[in-house]
């Protein structure tokens, strides 16, 4: 049960970013539900597993998007990882610092993509990217009050929570 | 006993999986031909879905339009009704001009049935995303390979150009817009009196501020060029994407460079992005 729902909720997070989302966009800017939902997922596990997550939440978003193989795959691994490490030495209880947490891993993680679509000869100015980098963020931490709360509890005592063999 | 952990080992691997993901990014960028039957799987799936979830927040659009934009719905009305009185005492004057307003339509039908459209097939497609990620402007459409749409095919409207298509998958293809700065086109402005100067059409639009409807492409041209507001843009069908004579929108405003040795040209496309359902994709990469 908690695999297919993880499952369906990376589905989720590439079907409402060109839907719903195009509805509630800031100025054509929308959240990055992918790398929110990796963070959550980074928050609750162990670090092999976090960026085991985060590769293959990376490489789903890849395929579908159907370009440049490899950009999600290796910027959500590293979020995942990011997102591991400040989970370790923060509380993660604390829904505000959550929020800020959020802010600044997906900060991290879209300087990443626009350095690798930099790297790729694409030319956006840097201004553009400071608009949208900062855009994004704001947007996925906004949306951090509203998910995080039932993620977190389901992480802990739901659907989500991991159950070892020999409780199954 | 702690296990020993061999560093220059994890250092190799992770430059090697870092090198192959770089060149993986390098190979697989905008209108690459690269086998993505996983994607194309995602694709089929989820396009279905996404087409509901569209269609579905468009029609709650529509019909809350005025609850959202109350405001701009009323001094939508009062312009329109000040707009009716003028035609209708315009009327009459038109009724002598109706000739002339015939020929003028002829013509402007005519800008898009050109002859280096004509013997493209052309494949009818609707949008059911937009804009997967924040980073581009693109649509997805619900025709792909298995329709024999290929990667660079030009994708128009029924008033105009709007872009071309970057990535296929057997049952959708997304296309980038030509409001993308990525998205140049090679185009002439066609003056009044049919003077042709040639220049690359290139969107914008800047990251966040993308939804603005006016204004968002550009075209840079030298001072001594004559070209003027009013003078519509056409592609030039240099490239090898684009086919010759598509609409792509008219000059709204010029602008003189501080410099004094260039100007710049504001377009205003002919096609309405925002509200766009329908395009048309113009098979020229695989139909040649």
């Amino acid at each position: 049960m908690r695999y297919f729902l993880i499952v369906i909720m990376f589905l989720l997070s590439l079907v409402l970013p060109g839907t719903v989302f195009h509805f509630w966009s800031w100025s054509g800017i929308k959240p990055d539900l992918l790398m929110l939902f990796t963070i959550y997922i980074a928050m609750h596990h162990s670090l092999p597993s976090s960026v085991c997550w985060g590769l293959g939440a990376g490489l789903l978003e890849d395929l579908y998007l159907g370009r440049y193989i490899g950009m999600y795959t290796l910027t959500l691994a590293l979020v995942a990882f990011f997102s591991y490490w400040l989970a370790e030495r923060w509380y993660r209880e604390n829904f505000i610092l959550t929020t800020f947490m959020v802010f600044l891993v997906t900060a991290v993680g879209q300087i990443l993509i626009a350095f690798l679509s930099l790297g790729t000869g694409l030319q956006w100015s840097l201004g553009d990217i400071a608009h949208l980098v900062m855009g994004i963020s704001f947007y996925n931490a906004v949306l951090v009050p509203i998910t995080y709360p039932l993620i977190h509890r389901s992480f802990l005592r739901g659907w989500l929570r991991y159950r070892p063999r020999y409780e199954r | 006993m702690r296990k020993r952990v061999n560093l220059t080992g994890i250092a190799v691997l992770v430059f090697f999986l870092l090198l192959s993901v770089l060149i993986s990014i390098r190979l697989t960028g905008l209108g690459s031909h690269f086998p993505n039957p996983v994607g194309g799987f995602l694709q089929s799936v989820l396009s279905p879905i996404e087409k509901s979830i569209l269609q579905l927040g468009n029609e709650i659009k529509d019909n809350t339009k005025v609850i959202w934009n109350f405001r701009e719905v009323q001094i939508e009305n009062e312009a329109l009704l000040k707009k009716v009185d003028q035609l209708t005492g315009d009327n009459l004057q038109l009724k002598e001009q109706v000739l002339a307003g015939m020929r003028f339509t002829e013509l402007d039908q005519g800008q898009f049935r050109n002859p280096t459209l004509e013997k493209y097939e052309k494949v009818g497609a609707s949008v059911i995303d937009r804009n997967s990620t924040s980073w581009y402007r693109t649509l997805t459409l619900n025709r792909g390979s298995k329709d024999g749409v290929a990667a660079n095919d030009p994708v128009i409207g029924a008033l105009g150009l709007i872009g071309k298509v970057i990535s296929v998958s057997p049952t959708t293809s997304e296309a980038l817009l030509i409001l993308d700065g990525e998205g140049q086109v090679s185009a002439l402005v066609r003056g009044s009196d049919g003077s042709g100067t040639f220049g690359i059409v290139q969107g914008n639009y800047k990251r966040g501020s993308r939804l603005t409807s006016d204004g968002n492409l550009q075209m840079l041209f030298r001072r001594e060029d004559n070209v003027n507001a009013g003078d519509l843009v056409l592609t030039a069908g240099a490239g090898g994407v684009y086919p010759k004579d598509v609409p792509i929108g008219k000059v709204v405003e010029i602008q003189l460079d501080p410099t004094g040795l260039l100007k710049t040209a504001f377009i205003k496309p002919l096609v309405n992005f925002d509200s766009l359902e329908e395009a048309y994709i113009v098979k020229t990469a695989g139909g040649k």
